[in-house]
């Protein structure tokens, strides 16, 4: 079989998830037939309600790129100090990185080899 | 058709040079005829390219000797070294080249609408086909000197190509960088070169590979090489130059720029497993490969996460990417002095097929991804996420095909990221479970942030801003169609890519013998 990948240990076949996915999906599909069917477009069934405060325009509710995760940046705080500091934009910095990495690499084959 | 597959490798690299060639020649007499000139070109191209691929599967390594008698005769009559230069296509070299075929046309179709409003169209189109002369030329040349020839092509146009679009000074800042970067690590491949030349008396790989001893200089030249290849791919901490470049670039550039870090790393595996391949010290090659491998793809992810640049995000994303590949290859060269592990149904070789198989799903895929991203820039006309959103009110293809490059690459089944995942977690369990957990965890850090790019750009209400838009063109939901066909393609069917492609490329880095053989062996 063409789909079966197998390395030696468990096989990998995506037809049987694909499989599971399309079941599932029917599942779904089928319950939200049996849903509320009185619902109305453009009627207050469909507009947000917050509370009975007025909803704020759309841009000002989008929750944007710089509030995701805080919580994990406010915790790698100093992960991120240490990792963002070679980050300089400096071209003259970039390739004093590149001539380390190489000596590094060099007297490490070269000891390597005498070992 | 013989004689076609015959010349074939010396006709995949002058039919784009030579359409680069007559492509401004061509464009100013019409814009059609030029478009219509590139894509031709690249078409009949790719096809040249799937039947060698085919031929190379079924017949074995094609050598192609220029100026010879005959394609075949690498050595000269009289001589005892082969004199001219070679081209040697093995199955490592034929699935680079598909990969490089496929992505190039659809970067070209992209371009179409891409850049139909910027100025010098024809400089784009030319410098777009010399990089894909330079690519291919890179993936298929038997030499040391016109490696680093067809390195220097494939660089110079970039960079320019990087820095096409003038009227921003992030382009000439990046083009600026990637030229200096590409410069250095092109001078030490050069120099690399030299040191290999001088000892050895030629330039041939196969040649050298039979010959080569390992002095000193051989190990000095091979950090030379190595690390020069380790930065072009954006290997973590080399990587610095990498996001100031490609996140500047057109989308349709930056999609072939990832497969010139393909190509790049193509050349390190040829120098690593082909030309020391026999005498090479595997084991510590082998976990230097790795230890920057995790440190590549843990970085990456976790400066991924942080950007607000979509392309930039898109950029250390496939630095990430690119150390699942050096991790798995890693591991296969570490073990390589191991017969049992590498051979047939070893974990070795497994996990080099798994970090091969990789390359494959990363060139479908984050071109993919980076072509949704110019689809963004394209529409709103900024890069920056924070400035975006409501987007998958306008743009529904654009949005499907992001989710589909999103799953994939953060290697959620049945998506063929998973499937090239799993041979790596697998048999790198065996040689570190630590690292097949640095692994996982990278990959949920992956899904994790592009949820958050993809809520921050196409979920929430139509921001008042973006009222009143189209999705982008049809040739780019095409071109992005093309990659995303792949995707499902390598998704349905992973044992036969794996079977036809990944395990015939896994062995050709394996054992060199056959590379070496096809042009020492073929003495008249």
């Amino acid at each position: 079989m063409t789909s079966i990948l197998e390395s030696g240990y468990p096989f990998w076949n995506p037809i049987v998830w694909i499989i599971v996915f399309i079941i599932v999906g029917i599942v779904i599909y089928f319950f939200r037939r049996r849903g509320q069917k009185g619902y109305k477009k453009d009627t207050d069934q469909t507009r947000i309600f917050v509370c009975g405060e007025e909803v704020p325009k759309a841009e000002d509710r989008h929750v944007r790129v710089g509030n995701i995760y805080w919580g994990f940046f406010e915790t790698l705080k100093e992960y991120y100090n240490q990792v963002l500091k070679p980050h300089t934009g400096i071209i003259n910095d970039y390739v004093l990185w590149f001539v380390a990495g190489t000596a590094i690499s060099a007297l490490i084959l070269i000891i390597a080899g005498l070992v | 058709m013989a004689a076609l597959i015959t010349q074939s490798p010396i006709l995949i690299i002058a039919i784009p040079l030579l359409a680069a060639f007559l492509t401004p020649l061509v464009g100013m007499a019409s814009k059609k005829a030029r478009n219509a000139l590139v894509i031709g070109s690249l078409v009949f191209v790719a096809f040249l390219v799937f039947a060698l691929a085919r031929d190379v599967v079924i017949n074995g390594i094609h050598v192609y000797t220029l100026g010879a008698a005959s394609p075949a005769q690498a050595i000269p009559t009289g001589f005892i070294v082969p004199v001219r230069i070679i081209l040697e296509v093995d199955g490592m070299s034929a699935f680079f080249g598909i990969i490089w075929a496929v992505v190039s046309l659809a970067a070209a179709i992209y371009s179409l609408s891409h850049i139909a409003g910027e100025s010098g169209q024809n400089r784009f189109y030319t410098l777009l086909l010399l990089m894909v002369t330079g690519g291919f030329g890179m993936m298929f040349t038997g030499d040391l000197f016109n490696l680093f020839v067809f390195l220097e092509i494939a660089s110079i146009s970039g960079g320019a190509l990087i820095a096409y679009r003038t009227r921003y000074a992030d382009t000439q800042e990046g083009g600026f960088k990637y030229i200096v970067v590409s410069a250095i690590a092109g001078l030490m491949v050069l120099f690399a070169t030299g040191i290999l030349y001088a000892q050895y008396n030629s330039l041939n790989i196969a040649y050298l590979a039979q010959t080569i001893q390992y002095t000193r200089l051989d190990q000095i030249a091979l950090a030379l090489l190595l690390i020069a290849f380790a930065m072009k791919t954006g290997m973590v901490p080399l990587h610095l130059w990498f996001p100031d470049a490609y996140s500047v670039a057109p989308a349709s550039i930056t999609g072939m720029l990832v497969i010139t870090s393909h190509a790049c790393m193509y050349a390190a595996f040829r120098v690593c497993f082909t030309l020391y391949g026999r005498v090479i010290d595997a084991p510590v090659v082998g976990w230097i490969l790795i230890v920057f491998g995790l440190l590549t793809m843990f970085v990456g992810v976790t400066m991924a996460v942080y950007q607000k640049d979509v392309m930039r995000f898109m950029s250390y994303h496939a630095i990430s990417q690119l150390g699942y590949m050096w991790l798995g290859v890693g591991v296969g060269l570490a073990v390589l002095g191991n017969p049992a592990l590498v051979g047939v149904g070893g974990w070795g070789r497994e996990a080099m097929s798994g970090g091969i198989f990789h390359i494959l799903n990363h060139a479908m895929y984050k071109p993919l991804l980076f072509f949704t991203g110019g689809a963004l820039f394209h529409y709103t006309g900024t890069r920056d996420l924070t400035k975006m959103g409501g987007l998958a009110h306008k743009m529904k293809w654009t949005t499907v095909l992001y989710i589909i490059g999103t799953l994939s690459i953060s290697g959620i089944p049945p998506l063929n990221g998973f499937s090239s995942k799993i041979l790596i977690y697998e048999s790198v369990y065996q040689f570190n479970p630590i690292f097949t957990i640095v692994g996982i965890i990278v990959s949920i850090l992956t899904l994790a942030s592009f949820t958050k790019a993809f809520h921050s750009a196409f979920m929430g209400a139509e921001l008042p801003e973006y009222r009143g838009g189209r999705e982008v063109p049809k040739s780019m939901i095409i071109a992005m169609g093309i990659l995303a066909a792949g995707i499902v393609f390598i998704t349905l069917f992973p044992s036969l890519i794996v079977d036809s492609t990944i395990h015939p490329a896994a062995d050709a880095l394996i054992d060199p013998n056959p590379y070496i053989s096809a042009v020492i062996g073929v003495a008249p």
